[in-house]
């Protein structure tokens, strides 16, 4: 390896703008979601925009960062939200965060959800388990301009009712008009009154107009599998669902190699996809 | 047109004492049993840098992405030359400058580190064991990405100008003691390399091209990756000595900071997210990943070669793991 020098020679420079310094966010509230997902709201130190489907990574100082797609509404700048399952050593450390508490932002990233090419359609969203965050932040934004969309039918799936994330929302979004909600749960309990099963038995239970509609699909990678086969044998086209991919994304900028799919990257020319854009590239499920 | 200068090898190394006090200037001297770029900083040491032998040891991209750096500071601005730089190492430039200054994240640190440095390439006039930059139609002459093309040939030095970086040096630090000359006199120069060009070729006949690797090993089963990956420890030292890869971590600090430091596809959970799921999780996996990469993935989306045919990798493998003999076999 080359040697290292103690001589300098410096002429500083200010790069143009440094997409790896986060800006600095304090924890506004966190709010228990389910026995394992939490909703951290934050206030960034300054005005932050992003379009809904497009990411971020939150930064624990000194611990490590997470991408998630923000769960709030991409019309509100001066506060986020993110919604975070509990699965591994980042995500344990934002669990344990509290009202104060000091966190970076970096992004937004990657891209988002067409929104201008789903104007005058149908939009048939299917979410399962923590999926629903991004899809959260796109029915915010499709509620905020819902003269511009003929119909949205939400299909949501989790283990369990206890599980089943934004209550208060899914309530609030089922007296929108234009707006339809459908649940279903794995393992119900005596007080589940929805569907029963995996989140694809409800699009039986759906009436959409194909021609005129695009599909969304966000959750785990075993429900995004069949979710989209699903939908595909209902006759959508592969170029008219929209996938949000899940990598293992880090530098946000198509660079450090982490989220490769085979010749894309996730964090930069995702995380939303047409299935027509990545079916032939590999382990796109796992 | 382009300017060819000839000068004395006595003078070329008084140009090179006058340019250290500006520059660092990185040159190859011969360590221990390996050749190997060293900082130059007196007048003594110029003396012992070798030209127109094969590859250094560290490839050309240690210069432009250090192994680990902060990156929330203020780039560093440090001006230097880098001289002595192979062709198969700035054939390997194309694809970093076509991934690290791509629109619209251009990396700070990178473009810093490039628009400082001058760099100084030169023919080669040998070849190292596994050299087969003439398979992937990279030449052993300096033809592209240097400021300078250099030979050292019979006690004189024979500069090529192939920049306007390259230029301005020529005019502050060669010019008064050189004398510009024609084409015709840089033949007999040039024509090392071209012979050596015929015996890389001659060679490596059996080894598949570029393109033709690239359809191979997509249409490959796995039998044959499980058989070469048997042996691999996943050290990751056939990426970090390559001069096209370029996968990194970043490591967070206290206080916002952050630390970049070089990665590779070889080590185990590198693509695994939090909830478990790990595309690469066998060793074989990994290891063709890494092939898939380079002859499939980043030619097709760069346009440009990730594998420049430098060899370091067989070089560098401690279960003497050799992907020449692996695209003979896939191409038999």
């Amino acid at each position: 390896m080359p040697e290292a020098t103690a001589r300098t020679r410096s002429k500083t420079r200010k790069p143009a703008r440094n997409m790896y310094t986060p800006l600095p966010a304090t924890v506004e509230k966190v709010i228990d979601e389910s026995p394992t997902i939490k909703t951290i709201a934050m206030i960034p130190d300054e005005e932050f925009s992003f379009k809904t489907g497009e990411f971020i990574e939150l930064t624990i100082p000194g611990i490590g960062e997470a991408p998630f797609t923000p769960s709030s509404s991409p019309l509100e700048t001066k506060r986020m939200e993110v919604t975070v399952m509990k699965t591994g050593y980042v995500t344990d450390y934002i669990h344990r965060l509290k009202k104060g508490d000091r966190v970076g932002i970096r992004g937004p990233f990657g891209r988002g959800y067409p929104l201008e090419d789903m104007y005058g359609k149908e939009i048939l969203i299917l979410g399962g388990g923590c999926g629903f965050a991004p899809i959260r932040s796109l029915l915010y934004n499709l509620m905020a301009e819902k003269d511009q969309f003929r119909k949205v039918t939400l299909c949501y799936g989790s283990k369990t009712p206890e599980e089943c994330i934004y209550k208060p929302f899914i309530n609030e979004l089922r007296s929108v008009e234009k707006f339809e909600v459908l649940r279903s749960v794995d393992k119900p309990d005596e007080t589940w009154e929805e569907s029963v099963g995996v989140v694809t038995v409800l699009l039986d239970e759906i009436r959409v107009d194909i021609p005129n509609a695009v599909a969304v699909v966000c959750g785990p990678p075993i429900m995004m599998k069949f979710g989209t086969f699903k939908l595909l044998e209902m006759g959508f086209p592969e170029n008219k669902i929209f996938l949000s991919m899940e990598k293992n994304m880090s530098c946000g900028l198509g660079k450090c190699g982490h989220c490769t799919m085979g010749k894309y990257f996730v964090c930069k020319d995702g995380p939303v996809f047409t299935y027509d854009e990545i079916k032939d590239q590999p382990d796109i499920w796992s | 047109m382009t300017k060819h200068y000839l000068i004395s090898h006595e003078n070329w190394d008084k140009v090179l004492n006058r340019a250290i006090s500006k520059y660092h200037l990185y040159a190859p001297v011969i360590r221990e049993n390996h050749q190997d770029y060293k900082l130059v900083e007196q007048e003594q040491d110029i003396s012992h840098i070798i030209y127109n032998t094969a590859k250094p040891a560290s490839p050309l991209k240690t210069f432009f992405l250090p192994v680990k750096e902060n990156v929330v500071r203020e780039p560093e601005g440090t001006s230097r030359i880098i001289l002595g730089i192979p062709p198969c190492d700035l054939a390997g430039l194309e694809m970093l400058d076509t991934f690290y200054l791509e629109e619209p994240y251009v990396d700070p640190y990178y473009r810093d580190r490039r628009e400082n440095t001058l760099l100084i390439g030169t023919d080669c006039f040998t070849a190292q064991e596994h050299c087969h930059c003439t398979t992937y139609g990279v030449s052993p002459a300096v033809e592209k990405y240097a400021d300078i093309r250099l030979a050292s040939h019979e006690g004189n030095m024979y500069l090529t100008v192939l920049s306007g970086k390259g230029e301005e040096f020529v005019r502050e630090y060669i010019a008064g003691e050189a004398r510009e000359t024609d084409e015709s006199r840089m033949a007999p120069v040039w024509e090392k390399s071209g012979q050596l060009k015929k015996e890389l070729e001659e060679r490596n006949s059996r080894l598949p091209g570029y393109e033709r690797t690239g359809v191979l090993i997509r249409k490959s089963g796995e039998d044959i990756w499980e058989k070469y990956a048997a042996d691999c420890v996943s050290c990751g030292a056939c990426s970090s000595i390559c001069p096209t890869c370029t996968c990194f971590l970043l490591i967070d600090r206290p206080e916002f900071e952050k630390v970049r430091s070089l990665d590779t596809c070889q080590h185990p959970a590198f693509e695994r997210v939090a909830a478990g799921e790990d595309p690469l999780h066998s060793k074989s996996a990994r290891f063709r990943n890494r092939y898939l990469c380079k002859y499939v993935w980043r030619p097709e989306k760069y346009n440009t070669l990730a594998c420049t045919g430098c060899g370091r990798c067989i070089e560098a493998c401690i279960a003497r793991i050799n992907k020449n003999e692996l695209f003979v076999e896939l191409n038999a």
